[in-house]
């Protein structure tokens, strides 16, 4: 086991764990489960989270390898900034649900990028099988950040 | 080029948001925000970790299991082979298949042991030291081969087990067989026929593609087990619990959990009677959580076809002929299918929808040694479109007729009998063909220099049932809302913010003063589960009758519980039409598809958005089934063991999509519906085959559709040099 030091959803947090296991893991068996395990092999978008302001697959990071550095799930996403929910809540980005926090996060990652319209692309590497897309990408063009 | 995203929606269905009354489902922003948990994210407090030992071979004689390695590793509490668990077979309606395997293994993927440790990394440890040797076994992996009588037996006397639909003398290897029409009529027919085409049509296996790994949890209780877990039919899992474990039924708690997705791969009962099975065995609670690599190569992928379709017509482009011979690849046990005909129902209705003249059909499902096949979103029905809508535009070009028009002179019209001598007040294909084809805009300007563009179209009809049986409960809580119990899981469609929808107008309230809350199999009476596109009818006809029932209540009642019997005003014909675009690089066989317009029959929307999601999800389901979705099973091997190996469509994969409703269609039910969540999946792969076949000359009759094929009938091997 390994002592990690992060600063998880703006709190500086430590947590240990086994050296191999993923951030994935550690994430969840701390209780935040809304970052999902998928594919484990970084190809579904599932298990997202923001490393440093950037999408990550979490599935694919060693959790010894965020010693330092700054961590937001949907979680702490969904709580700093409601309006990335709220808008996938309005326009029903969903179905089954299980993609959403991933596409959440990625949204956030489009959001962190710069002003404006949000980049499509982003959404590219999450797969959803229930909706077709087209109100996930809906839900993405109107979270675009107005301040720059 | 339309390469990124698929545009906004048009046409009567589309324009999400435009519908006051159509409020975000209930679960809306807990999805979003992360709150929202499924079967994995539960806690099961001190429950052991299972890990399932699967065997490699496809087809393997155990001869021995070795677990002292595994018992000795940390956290470890015991190891189980078949010799500790019930002997009785499970299946949904055969049940042939071992808990775990005992003597033999008959596909590679079958579970031989179960770890259980205090954690799942542990028992995941442990289970890479189980020894067990193997004599790899004869063994056969292609179905039409399988049928002949020279190939090795998956199964010696598959008769036997219960539920069986086939005797001995039915030949070798068969799950089931299914015929119909008269097959001496359509010889004469085809012989004297003006124009005919016969041609054989394949498709891989599938997976539902569902992201939620399968999982499940189960307590045992005294005598009683308690099982929650990743169900769409949770009263049909008691069952079939029961008469694996020799209980009854009352005797098993099912605790359904709103699903991460699932297609009909979340009707696979075997893991979750295996994990019933070892609770009882250990007595203590366990949890199993598959790996998504697990339910990939393991759980009820969808069955390969090999489909020969001979159609016919006169000289007046009439059809006078169908001849329809499926075999399916069933894999290595029929445990997954739930019909009573242990076949697929999209085979078996291959003669709806036209005027064939006359007809003759064959389905056989076939044993293979290879990981047991289950039911996909109409099952059967992409399989056999595919093969008779791609018949249909080669005979087409054969008596010289556009593709549309010999469509639309066969077609049955209302008040027509079909071949089954079903007669359809609404029959109104033709106007869902034209209402495709009067959809679809895209011109010549998204091509590419060099390419070549093509048309194609394709058709698809099911009937939807009329309402099933089914339960409901309602109640008043003390804060003066309500809560509505429902036995029917959430799939991911929205049908519990309908129910609550529906129940909120029924009693004049506030949807925001309706709860729904999915109740486990002790609550509530029988409920066949999601499937067959049925829980939209069910559950609104029972909103109905509990609303009745609530407002004759007797005085002080504040909760209610009925059992709804099913309706019989159904079923009703439900069709979809297609329109692809496609762009096709003759230089290298690519294949662009610029636009997808499905048209659907549709009497009464319920929820706009839901609906549409289902058109949309479903189109996009058909495009991964038209180019892409493979599980390249070779060998007896799933070689697509990942999400990365079985390629699903993303946002960037789609083309522009268009719906057109056709509105004013008679369903069935009181809220008069027309289910719509398996019918655009269904059309699409024929759709755009016969849209390269017209932008290029190639038909190409196996799917996924790919370059490669194109570029090799385009390029024959050895004519210029290769």
């Amino acid at each position: 086991m390994v002592a990690i030091r992060l600063s998880l959803n703006g709190e500086e947090t430590c947590v240990d764990a086994p050296v191999t296991a993923s951030l994935l893991e550690v994430l969840r068996e701390g209780g935040l489960t809304g970052t999902k395990e998928g594919c484990r092999i970084g190809v579904c978008g599932l298990c997202s989270v923001l490393v440093d302001g950037l999408p990550v697959s979490s599935c694919l990071l060693l959790a010894p390898c965020a010693e330092g550095r700054e961590v937001w799930t949907v979680e702490g996403l969904a709580a700093a900034r409601p309006d990335l929910a709220d808008r996938f809540a309005a326009v029903e980005a969903m179905q089954c649900g299980i993609c959403t926090p991933g596409q959440v996060v990625m949204a956030a990652a489009a959001q962190e990028a710069g002003a404006g319209e949000p980049d499509a692309g982003y959404l590219d590497g999450n797969l959803c099988r229930c909706t077709g897309y087209s109100t996930i990408l809906e839900a993405l063009r109107g979270s675009g950040r107005a301040d720059g | 080029m339309i390469t990124g995203a698929a545009l906004p929606l048009d046409g009567t269905g589309g324009c999400p948001g435009g519908d006051p009354a159509d409020r975000p489902r209930h679960d809306a922003r807990d999805k979003a925000t992360g709150a929202f948990r499924y079967a994995a994210d539960l806690p099961c407090p001190g429950a052991w970790h299972v890990t399932l030992v699967r065997c490699p071979h496809p087809g393997a004689r155990i001869l021995g299991i070795d677990p002292a390695a595994a018992l000795a590793a940390p956290g470890v509490r015991a190891v189980l082979t078949a010799a500790d668990l019930p002997a009785e077979r499970a299946g949904r309606r055969v049940r042939d298949q071992p808990l775990l395997a005992g003597e033999v293994a008959l596909y590679s993927g079958e579970p031989v042991a179960a770890v259980l440790a205090d954690t799942r990394r542990e028992a995941e440890a442990a289970a890479a030291l189980v020894e067990v040797s193997y004599e790899p076994l004869e063994a056969v992996f292609d179905p039409v081969v399988a049928l002949d009588a020279a190939s090795p037996l998956v199964h010696d006397s598959p008769w036997t087990y219960p539920g069986a639909v086939i005797g001995p003398g039915d030949g070798p290897n068969l799950q089931s067989v299914v015929t119909d029409g008269d097959p001496d009529r359509v010889s004469r027919a085809l012989a004297r026929a003006a124009h005919v085409v016969t041609a054989t049509y394949r498709t891989p296996a599938g997976h539902q593609g569902y992201l939620e790994p399968q999982a499940w949890t189960a307590w045992p209780d005294g005598g009683c087990v308690r099982l929650r877990g990743t169900t769409k039919s949770p009263y049909r899992l008691r069952e079939q619990v029961a008469a694996t474990l020799g209980l009854e039924p009352a005797d098993i708690d099912v605790e359904p959990v709103a699903l991460g997705g699932d297609f009909g791969g979340k009707g696979s009962v075997v893991d979750p009677i295996l994990c019933a099975a070892i609770a009882r065995a250990v007595d203590h609670p366990v949890q199993l959580v598959l790996r998504s690599s697990e339910d990939l190569t393991a759980t009820d992928a969808r069955h390969p076809s090999v489909i020969t379709v001979s159609l016919a017509c006169d000289d007046d482009a009439r059809l006078v002929a169908l001849d329809f011979d499926a075999v399916f690849d069933g894999g290595a046990y029929a445990s997954a299918k739930p019909v009573p005909s242990v076949n697929l129902h999209g085979a078996a209705e291959a003669a709806l929808g036209y005027r064939f003249g006359c007809f003759a059909l064959r389905s056989r499902v076939a044993y293979t040694h290879t990981v047991p096949k289950g039911h996909m979103r109409a099952p059967g029905a992409p399989q056999t479109v595919f093969a008779i809508e791609s018949a249909m535009d080669e005979l087409a070009v054969r008596a010289g007729v556009e593709p549309a028009e010999l469509r639309r002179r066969n077609l049955l019209r209302s008040g027509e009998e079909d071949a089954y001598g079903h007669v359809w007040p609404d029959a109104r294909g033709i106007d869902v063909l034209d209402a495709a084809l009067s959809g679809a805009e895209l011109g010549g300007s998204d091509l590419p220099p060099g390419w070549s563009a093509g048309r194609g179209v394709a058709f698809y009809c099911r009937p939807t049932p009329a309402p099933p049986a089914t339960a409901l409960a309602l109640s008043r809580l003390p804060d003066g809302r309500f809560e509505v119990g429902v036995p029917v899981p959430e799939t991911g469609t929205g049908s519990h913010s309908l129910v609550g929808q529906q129940m909120a107008a029924a009693l004049g309230t506030d949807p925001a003063n309706v709860e729904v809350r999915q109740l486990p199999t002790s609550a509530l009476g029988f409920d066949p589960g999601v499937g067959a596109s049925r829980v939209t009818a069910g559950m609104t006809a029972a909103v109905e009758r509990l609303a009745a029932a609530w407002r004759d209540r007797p005085p002080g009642t504040d909760s209610l519980r009925i059992d709804v019997p099913a309706g019989d005003d159904g079923p009703a014909l439900t069709c979809c039409a297609q329109v692809a675009h496609v762009a096709v690089d003759p230089g290298t066989g690519q294949i662009r598809l610029l636009e997808l317009v499905s048209a659907v029959d549709v009497a009464e929307v319920l929820r706009r958005r839901s609906h549409q999601m289902q058109i949309d999800g479903g189109a996009v389901m058909g495009i991964g089934f038209a180019r892409f979705e493979d599980l390249l099973e070779d060998g007896g091997q799933v070689w697509g063991s990942t999400l990365g190996e079985f390629k699903l469509p993303v946002a960037a994969d789609l083309p522009r999509l268009r719906t057109v409703t056709v509105v004013g269609g008679k369903g069935v039910g009181p809220a008069n519906i027309k289910a719509v969540g398996e019918l655009t999946n269904v059309p699409a792969a024929a759709a755009v085959a016969n849209a390269v076949a017209d932008a290029v000359g190639v038909r190409l009759r196996d799917l996924p559709l790919s370059a490669e094929a194109v570029y090799w009938r385009l390029h024959p091997p050895g004519r210029d040099g290769r």
